[in-house]
């Protein structure tokens, strides 16, 4: 059961000298079981959007379709929270949502809100610190103790103790150091591989979209722009550049040669094809 | 939340809002003690005439000090309430059973009420027609005098400029972090008592430190370009007051000496 969203509109403090039309008429289909990175420039919409998804944030004008539900304009949603258990979260800089004693409790703090017993909680909480790879002894440690990158998994943890069927991640590697990006990034390549999750990732990092991402939406002033899978958009960087997003490395340096006269094809996006390519080219002109 | 009129800027173009905001406040302070002279209700017709001529040369909407008034509008009616129930002189209005409404309970209400809303009034035309920043630099020098007797005006000027400056910032997390428990299973608005103060705590500790560290990195950023309280310190903006201010000035002297006539030579 794919996402879509049917014209959906949704404007900021409408009737307001600050009024403001965040999303103008969005139509898109996010495939189920893929990971879609979402990517524009800042102020385009993105949050918004993404916010749209377990309505926090409601249209102003057209439907949505997620796991069997509908939020349509101007209607209350039913069962909201479950929705919000099925679909997780995950905002900006997510440790300043910590709050609680110690980091087990609050990974619970999820769970125990969708009716988890005490127990039940912990234990998923757990399960959830072991899957983002927090090591045993903070466990009892209070949050603000720990590191930045730390924060930031156990709080990702908080909402991958939700079991949520689909993930939605605000920009979720910014801050991070090198290996923490990666880190968090196999983490959510693992979540769709391994179990099924469909994910869905704000991003800016073009390396991550590139490395990890099926689709790519791209969102300009309040629109889908594009809306294709990742090969297809990496064919050419003229978007990335325009939007003035760097391209990935290995793209770069595929038009760069192209552009000093090399021929290397478009579908070329793995490095060791374009060191044959390029091994082929050298020999073939000496 | 972006809603709330009570303090809040609108930048327009007046000659109000082209004062020094020292002869506003000033003006402000004498207007709110003229108020509280017994002069009867023609007293308050004359107060209510001046800021009414006040506001229009604000070109402040009735609509925006309606907005601000509002608020007041529940704390009147608690009063009404409670001066029924302990106001016991006057004529017998209504009687209920064995409970007996009085005349001046009604009265005096309305003159408290009366009283608010002036007072309402007169704020707002002071917070939205001056600038957050003009409005502590005319409290700093208002309270320079007093330097003398351990009052650090500075200090006190600096402490409201930057409460005012980190409301906005504020709000906008409290709205952040109430999304992100949102969207942890987290019900702002209804559920058990229980549920309901984990809710807010959920909400008040992240907003805390964050707060907290907020303001340590404030600290720092003061101090790495070399702040000290209590040194001597130029100004970019030098406040000049013109003939306009002395005449608000004046306004308002003659406005309290009105009240004062009113309420004990007539």
């Amino acid at each position: 059961m794919p996402i879509t969203f049917e014209h959906v509109s949704h404007t900021y403090s409408e009737g307001t000298p600050y009024q403001y039309a965040a999303l103008k008429d969005v139509n898109l289909d996010i495939q189920e079981g893929k990971i879609t990175a979402v990517i524009g420039q800042t102020g385009s919409g993105k949050s918004t959007l993404v916010q749209h998804l377990n309505a926090l944030l409601l249209p102003d004008e057209g439907e949505i379709h997620i796991l069997d539900r509908v939020i349509k304009a101007g209607e209350k949603p039913k069962k909201l929270k479950s929705l919000r258990g099925d679909v997780g979260l995950v905002f900006q800089f997510p440790e300043y949502q910590l709050f609680e004693e110690t980091v087990l409790k609050d990974v619970a703090f999820g769970p125990k809100n969708f009716g988890c017993s005490e127990e039940e909680a912990e234990e998923k909480a757990r399960k959830a610190l072991k899957l983002v790879d927090l090591p045993e002894d903070c466990y009892l440690k209070s949050p603000l103790e720990l590191s930045g990158g730390q924060k930031r998994r156990t709080a990702i943890a908080g909402i991958l103790a939700m079991d949520p069927k689909v993930l939605v991640l605000d920009e979720p590697t910014a801050g991070l150091d090198p290996a923490g990006t990666k880190a968090m990034m196999s983490l959510f390549y693992e979540l769709n591989q391994k179990y099924g999750k469909t994910v869905l990732m704000v991003t800016h990092d073009m390396e991550n979209v590139f490395a990890y991402c099926d689709d790519v939406a791209v969102v300009a002033d309040g629109s889908i722009l594009v809306h294709t899978n990742a090969q297809d958009f990496f064919r050419d960087s003229k978007l990335c550049r325009s939007m003035n997003i760097l391209p990935p490395a290995l793209i770069r340096m595929r038009d760069m040669l192209n552009e000093k006269g090399f021929d290397i094809p478009a579908d070329v996006q793995d490095v060791d094809v374009l060191a044959d390519y390029i091994a082929k080219q050298v020999k073939s002109h000496e | 939340m972006n809603n709330f009129t009570l303090g809040r800027y609108l930048p327009m173009d007046s000659p109000i809002h082209k004062m020094d905001p020292r002869a506003k406040i000033g003006a402000m302070l004498i207007a709110l003690i003229a108020i509280f002279f017994p002069a009867g209700w023609i007293g308050y017709a004359v107060i209510f005439a001046v800021v009414a001529c006040v506001i229009i040369l604000s070109k402040l909407s009735w609509g925006f000090i309606w907005k601000a008034m509002k608020p007041m509008m529940f704390m009147l009616f608690f009063l009404l309430v409670i001066n029924i129930l302990v106001v016991k002189t006057g004529d017998e209005w209504l009687t209920l059973g064995s409970f007996t409404i009085y005349s001046n309970a009604v009265i005096q209400t309305l003159y408290i009420a009366v009283r608010l809303l002036l007072m309402i009034m007169i704020t707002t035309c002071l917070t939205a027609t001056t600038k957050p920043l003009d409005m502590t630099l005319g409290i700093e020098d208002l309270l320079k005098p007093f330097q003398k007797i351990g009052v650090p005006s500075h200090e006190i000027a600096m402490l409201i400029s930057i409460a005012l400056r980190f409301i906005p910032d504020l709000i906008d997390e409290t709205e952040r972090i109430m999304k992100a428990q949102e969207s942890r299973g987290v019900d702002m608005k209804e559920g058990k008592l229980s549920e309901r103060v984990m809710a807010i705590l959920s909400l008040i500790v992240p907003l805390f430190v964050s707060a907290f560290q907020r303001a340590e990195d404030l600290a720092n950023a003061m101090e790495a370009r070399g702040y000290a309280p209590g040194e001597p310190r130029t100004r970019y903006k030098v406040l000049k007051m013109e003939r306009r201010d002395y005449i608000l000035l004046l306004g308002a002297v003659l406005l309290l000496a009105c009240m004062i006539w009113l309420a004990y030579f007539r």
